[in-house]
């Protein structure tokens, strides 16, 4: 096993789990709402980016904004239908479990019903070659997830650091009636981390799709990773969500290498199941305290 | 002298159960009311439901003339942001902090409603001369300091606001005497200016001579009217002590 390859692929998974667990951990913790629709922002997004490049411009620039754009709006309308209307009402976590699997559900056909059953290919926007680091041989299109996911990170965490939105969402996601108490509109407040965490999953898609093709319902396996890496890392931890990303795609990256791609999941979720027999509320368990 | 607050018939409670069974009072600008009750009678009910917090409520609450109350049946907490901006700062039992963030977060959090906001520099620097121990903790995660300090937190987040009535639910909870009494000097000190603050707390010896009112709040009604400053209790007042 080469290890330079094996942390190069452990990086570029890492990144972009990284963006699809961090959206499903800060929704649950800011909202309160297990998010199953961020699969569907994930293929809605992987359309917009690839209307654009059909129709508009092809440069990498163009697709990648539309990506991201596309998962915002996917996520203010997420919001929109299964948070606005539901959050006072009683047992909401579940009617909003619901309400998200629905959309995704619903979406998932509505995709089918416009685009068609044909998987559609995102242009190469990192274009093609390679560079060589160590014995490692790693592709543009690698490094170019890496640092827009790397980017995308560091810029949502420092805008929550640093601005007033960002303490906002940061106080309801430790304390949703303390942060009603100092002025935080919940649901504006809520539109905003459905757009920014919709935004993440569209870079994802436009990302993954360098890899992979987009279809309707390309979002399903996306999701149930982002998922495990949200539950290893600790629902609601920040830092335990990346971690548990490190963490999960080196033991894809591991898997592929030592078994075949085929046992990824298998590992994965063995993985899961350790961290919480172990630890049951995940890595971040340890480091922070955030809702229960 | 304005009305700050004027609280009509309120009625409230959680599901099934009432707390409150038509509560009426009047504060005016200036004033430092105290609700005084045992455990269980409704204190931290009354300043919840002025905050739009408990399960439902009917009865009218007025806020500097506006009507912040009205009747409503579910969505506790619906509107509290908007009766916050309103002018209304409520410091809650069991603080209501943001455990991971820090003390300076909590400051700047506590500044929020629009005004407040862009003036947070010189009111943090006016609320750690009221807690001067806080200006040490400031890169402090509230999770890690002790039951006193939070609740100075979680007071000097409350200050920080435009609020014109502050609601102090029971400063003394938890505490040991000494800090008690240190927290609701503090609270006495602080210049109302045109704004008011009534404070619910069980122990009567605390607030005793310190307040401009003291009511009695007995099985979710308000007993023993207005008592002013210099007059004592009312024996029927102290029977529930």
């Amino acid at each position: 096993m080469d290890p330079y390859y094996l942390v190069l692929t452990t990086v570029t998974l890492a990144s972009i789990y990284g963006l699809l667990a961090l959206g499903i951990s800060i929704i649950w913790s800011s909202l309160g709402m297990i998010n199953m629709a961020q699969g569907f922002t994930f293929a809605v997004s992987g359309y917009g980016a690839w209307l654009v490049a059909q129709n508009i411009s092809q440069s990498g620039i163009a697709v990648i904004a539309a990506g991201v754009l596309t998962g915002a709006l996917s996520g203010a309308l997420i919001g929109a239908i299964a948070f606005i209307p539901l959050y006072d009402k009683p047992n909401f976590p579940l009617r909003s479990l619901i309400a998200t699997l629905a959309i995704s559900l619903c979406g998932g056909q509505f995709l089918l019903w416009i685009f068609g059953p044909r998987v559609k290919a995102l242009p190469k926007i990192f274009g093609y070659g390679s560079y060589h680091i160590g014995t490692a041989v790693i592709s543009r299109e690698k490094i170019g997830s890496i640092v827009c996911s790397v980017a995308l990170l560091l810029i949502t965490l420092a805008w929550s650091k640093n601005s007033r939105r960002g303490l906002e969402i940061r106080a309801m996601m430790q304390n949703p009636e303390g942060a009603a108490l100092v002025g935080v509109g919940l649901r504006s407040t809520a539109m905003s981390v459905m757009m920014v965490t919709g935004a993440m999953a569209g870079l994802a898609a436009v990302l993954l799709s360098q890899n992979y093709f987009v279809s309707p319902f390309a979002g399903a396996t996306p999701l149930v990773k982002g998922m495990v890496v949200a539950l290893a890392g600790g629902l609601g931890s920040v830092s335990g969500a990346l971690i548990a990303a490190v963490l999960i795609g080196f033991i894809e990256a591991v898997t592929a290498v030592g078994l075949g791609g085929q046992y990824v999941l298998i590992t994965q979720f063995l993985f899961i199941i350790a961290v919480l027999l172990i630890r049951p509320r995940g890595i971040g368990g340890m480091i922070e305290h955030s809702r229960e | 002298m304005t009305d700050i607050l004027r609280v009509d018939e309120l009625s409230a409670g959680y599901g099934p159960l009432g707390v409150l069974h038509g509560v009426s009072m009047t504060v005016r600008a200036g004033e430092r009311i105290g609700i005084v009750g045992l455990n269980g009678h409704g204190k931290s009910t009354l300043l919840k439901a002025i905050a739009g917090l408990t399960g439902w409520q009917r009865g009218s609450i007025q806020l500097n003339g506006v009507e912040i109350g009205g009747t409503r049946s579910q969505g506790p907490g619906r509107f509290t942001h908007r009766i916050v901006r309103m002018g209304l700062a409520l410091m809650p039992q069991g603080d209501a902090l943001f455990h991971g963030l820090t003390v300076a977060d909590h400051l700047d959090s506590g500044a929020f409603t629009t005004r407040a906001w862009r003036e947070r520099k010189q009111r943090r620097e006016r609320v750690l001369a009221i807690f001067p121990p806080l200006s040490k903790l400031l890169a402090q995660p509230v999770g890690r300091l002790s039951g006193g300090e939070r609740r100075m937190v979680s007071l000097a987040r409350g200050l920080m606001s435009d609020a014109k009535l502050l609601l102090v639910d029971e400063p003394s909870l938890g505490l040991a005497p000494k800090i008690s009494r240190g927290l609701v000097e503090a609270l006495m000190q602080i210049d109302l200016a045109d704004g008011a603050m009534i404070i619910a707390e069980q122990n009567l010896s605390l607030l005793e001579g310190k307040v401009t009112r003291l009511l009695g709040l007995h099985a979710g009604k308000l007993k023993g009217g207005a008592v002013t400053q210099d007059t004592a209790l009312t024996p029927h007042l102290l029977h529930h002590h």
